[in-house]
């Protein structure tokens, strides 16, 4: 099972290939028309107007693309649903116009604004179990780099599990429009090795940073 | 009346109880199908370029990172006001305006169902969108939470004012006028085709515009009543609060918002398979197919909306992937009736043409997109960035508007009498492909890459694709202005178009440029197929 | 049936099936009731269609109407009223009451006349 942002790269690749393919193929098919059928003298248009049978073809085929679209983020959903065994579990908050994380259980919360972007941290190799709230309006939890956001809706929690990739600091932002700083509201996240997640979380024991 | 086959049905005007007099009276309150067409026309013409250059402001601070010269205040009146003006107040309008016009023409009948009701319609959208705008100068300025004001940011705690206030009445009146016009042109096609026209012989664009009607009818009341319900919260409050309350508000706001981005679509893709028929010089390729794609398509169009709330968590996400993706097959078989007309043909690139064909190639790219977005686990991702952006211009400006101005110019000699200039209509035609594609195409890499929409801000590495962006707005601003010369040009030193400039294929090309008060002098065509001029062009040749 | 009916009643049916699907997928939920208005709206236009006459009759028609136009305006300046106040919804109240009665005697005076 691999991480959340393998999950997109997979799907995301099978749909812009298919994607970039029937574009290519339309293209190809006006540039055709464009070139063999222009008017000429004495060119006599064809009279034939329907062909039902190409029609109902076509359709088949399109839906046969449809379904294994379709089947493939099915089975993506599914799996960034499931989850590596102890979970780290995170409460995130947002507010206008900042963040605040909680690690229930060890002590450490964190909270920031648009005046000084708040930073929490995270293991690279266990899954972050998110629950997601607002205090006031809708607010979106993106990390663009894990290629995952999830909305926080007022009378709400939203959970959600990522598997972080790779190591080092990843920009976060508020993907909802909220208001005057919607665009000031961002945060960081540091993906750390375990030992260095464990001394984050000590250093930040005690009390918001 | 007569009811025999090929008569048209020449209605006597009544004496009006005041002796009749054209002039203001006339422009104010006639009731011809056609006046009240214009009127609308002419109305979202001037909202298009107010909230155009809403956006070329916006593109100019978005040129460079940092803010230059607009406060966060002011971009988020701007985009908001740029969104719902070119929604509620442009293209839905100009798309019934198309429809109202040109039905009764393409039918044969010689008014609308219910002329006064489209009237009113008219008048109601009119107010609704000054309304919305007047918000501008109000103490806490325009509406500003986008065009799609969700709650609880919509609600007077947190955008307090009257001028959000006149955003929502604004929204409600100028849906309720588009709905009425909506419905006044379902039942002209339902009730007033000329003797011989049966369901199965409209043309292309007045199929495009019955399945347009069924939606503007099946969801434009629920927007109407959900503005209702906004203005009770905002004043009273109670009605979203609580924890469903804003998934609530979402379901029944784009239970409207999906279905419109359809009407923005439907009678543009019609006008384009009467031009793609005409300039191929055949019959529209595979009508039967494409009714039953147009019924299909748009009866699942108002089973998507959910799509706009995949990150929400609250809605159940795969029935709406489904029907979202099975889009793509009635679309598919659109794109080949309409490739299909042109192989085979004889084909003419005139400026309607090339209008036609930039909307086919051009939707196709926000079309594709779309499915790519189809699919949650993508969308999780790019949901709410540029990258959704990129995909709604693409189909509405990239796509639809190529698509009006493909109609526009097809149909300006039919309704002014005169030709528009091909040099100018050609010059226009090139700089908005480069513009369009120049302003659009970066966005999706933008939102990709991590900038998120309604941000008047963005980090610094995002700059160039920026740039590029707003450089491409000045051209497409370039591109609008040579049509709008184009227009005015063509006003003035008129070159005569008569009746019938393009051999076109259906009855409105039966009748004078511009058709009398009535549409039809003469006798109608014999109708045995959506292409009467055409079947009645090909008996005349010799064998 | 050559008046539409067929095909509103089609495009009904299309609605209702959407709307069970959701229905039954979500578990109950009430949005499938968005799909039902549209659905159950699309089939009762079908009914009232399917008993007219498919052939249009001749009616008169002013050339214009600015009791509609007033009307419009009036009821416009109501709701603008709801926002701005209630003297504001009083005078649109009245506008619209006045051009309803203008209207109402259009239509009569026009009824009236010979065909």
């Amino acid at each position: 099972m691999g991480t959340t942002r393998q999950d997109f790269e997979g799907l995301f690749s099978l749909y812009i290939w298919i994607g970039s393919g029937v574009a290519v193929l339309v293209f190809a098919a006006v540039a055709f028309a464009l070139i063999r059928y222009r008017a000429r003298d004495g060119r006599r248009p064809s009279r034939r107007s329907e062909a039902n049978l190409l029609e109902g073809l076509v359709a088949i085929l399109i839906l046969a693309v449809v379904a294994l679209l379709v089947t493939r983020t099915f089975t993506t959903e599914a799996a960034e649903d499931e989850s590596r065994a102890t979970p780290v579990r995170i409460d995130v908050t947002a507010f206008r116009w900042g963040w605040r994380f909680t690690y229930p259980g060890q002590g450490v919360s964190v909270i920031g604004n648009s005046s000084a972007n708040p930073t929490f941290a995270v293991p690279a190799d266990r899954t972050v179990s998110f629950s997601l709230r607002t205090r006031d309006v809708i607010h979106s939890f993106w990390i663009p780099e894990e290629r995952f956001k999830r909305d926080a809706i007022p009378g709400r929690v939203n959970r959600f599990d990522i598997d972080f990739e790779g190591a080092g600091s990843e920009e976060g932002l508020c993907a909802e429009f909220c208001g005057l700083e919607h665009s000031k509201m961002g945060f960081e996240v540091f993906v750390l090795s375990p030992a260095s997640y464990e001394r984050w979380l000590a250093a930040h024991r005690g009390g918001a940073a | 009346m007569s009811a025999e086959p090929g008569a048209a049905p020449p209605l006597p005007a009544a004496p009006n109880l005041a002796a009749p007099a054209e002039g203001a009276i006339g422009w104010i309150a006639s009731t011809d199908h056609k006046r009240t067409a214009a009127k609308i026309g002419a109305a979202s013409l001037v909202f298009f370029i107010a909230s155009g250059v809403l956006a070329l402001v916006m593109r100019t601070e978005l040129a460079q990172p940092g803010l230059q010269f607009i406060s966060d205040q002011t971009y988020n009146e701007l985009f908001s006001m740029h969104g719902s003006g070119m929604i509620f107040l442009f293209l839905t309008p100009a798309a019934l305006a198309l429809g109202l016009y040109f039905v009764p023409l393409q039918i044969g009948a010689a008014e609308i169902a219910l002329p006064r009701l489209a009237l009113f319609g008219f008048w109601t959208y009119l107010c609704g969108g000054l309304t919305m705008y007047a918000g501008f100068f109000t103490n806490n300025g325009a509406g500003s939470d986008g065009w799609t004001a969700a709650v609880p940011l919509s609600n007077s705690a947190f955008t307090p004012g009257i001028g959000m206030d006149m955003w929502v009445i604004g929204a409600g009146l100028a849906v309720l006028g588009s709905l009425l016009i909506g419905v006044t042109i379902l039942l002209t096609l339902f009730r007033l085709r000329a003797p011989g026209m049966t369901m199965l012989r409209l043309p292309v664009f007045s199929w495009s515009m019955v399945v347009t009607a069924f939606m503007v009818v099946g969801s434009f009341p629920v927007l109407v009543v959900t503005m209702g319900l906004l203005l009770y919260e905002r004043h009273i409050g109670g009605v979203f609060s609580g924890s469903g309350g804003a998934i609530a508000f979402q379901h029944l706001f784009w239970f409207y918002g999906h279905p419109v981005v359809y009407v923005m679509f439907f009678p543009f893709v019609g006008a384009v398979g009467e031009v793609v028929a005409t300039f191929s010089r055949r019959r529209f390729f595979g009508y039967r197919a494409l009714v039953l794609s147009l019924l299909v398509f748009t009866a699942l169009s108002m089973a998507v909306w959910a799509h706009h709330m995949f990150t929400t968590g609250g809605v159940q996400n795969q029935y709406f992937s489904l029907t979202s993706h099975l889009l793509a097959v009635p679309a598919g078989i659109e794109y080949l009736d309409l490739i299909a007309t042109m192989i085979g043909g004889a084909i003419l690139l005139r400026t309607p043409m090339l209008f036609a064909l930039g909307f086919i190639l051009q939707f196709l790219i926000g079309g594709l997109t779309g499915i790519v977005v189809a699919s949650p686990p993508i969308d999780y991702h790019v949901h709410d960035t540029f990258f959704v952006v990129g995909h709604f211009h693409y189909t509405l400006f990239a796509g639809s508007l190529f698509g009006l101005l493909a109609g526009v110019h097809y149909w300006f000699p039919k309704a002014t009498g005169a030709m528009l200039r091909e040099g100018l209509g050609k010059l226009s035609f090139w700089l908005l492909v480069i513009g369009a594609n120049l302003t659009f195409f970066p966005m999706f890499f933008l939102g990709f890459d991590g900038m998120q929409r309604r941000v008047p801000d963005y980090a610094p590495r995002l700059g160039d694709l920026n740039l590029l962006s707003s450089i491409g707005a000045a051209v497409i601003a370039l591109g609008i202005l040579v049509f709008l010369v184009n227009v005015a040009v063509s006003l003035r030193r008129r070159q005569p178009a008569g009746d019938d400039p393009w051999e076109g294929q259906t009855l409105e090309w039966a009748t004078s440029s511009p058709p009398p008060r009535h549409n039809f002098r003469q006798p109608l065509p014999p109708i045995g197929s959506h292409a009467p001029l055409f079947d009645r062009r090909l008996a005349e040749e010799p064998a | 049936m050559k008046n539409g009916a067929a095909f509103a009643a089609f495009w009904g049916a299309l609605l209702l099936i959407l709307g069970t699907g959701l229905t039954i997928w979500s578990g109950g939920m009430g949005i499938g009731l968005l799909l039902a208005q549209g659905g159950f709206g699309a089939l009762a236009l079908a009914l009232l269609q399917a008993g007219r006459p498919p052939q249009p009759r001749a009616r008169l028609l002013p050339r214009f109407s600015l009791p509609t136009v007033v009307l419009a305006l009036g009821l416009a300046a109501a709701a603008l009223g709801l926002t701005a106040g209630l003297w504001l919804v009083l005078i649109g109240a009245e506008v619209a009451l006045f051009a309803l009665v203008w209207l109402a005697r259009e239509i009569v005076a026009e009824r009236r006349l010979p065909r």
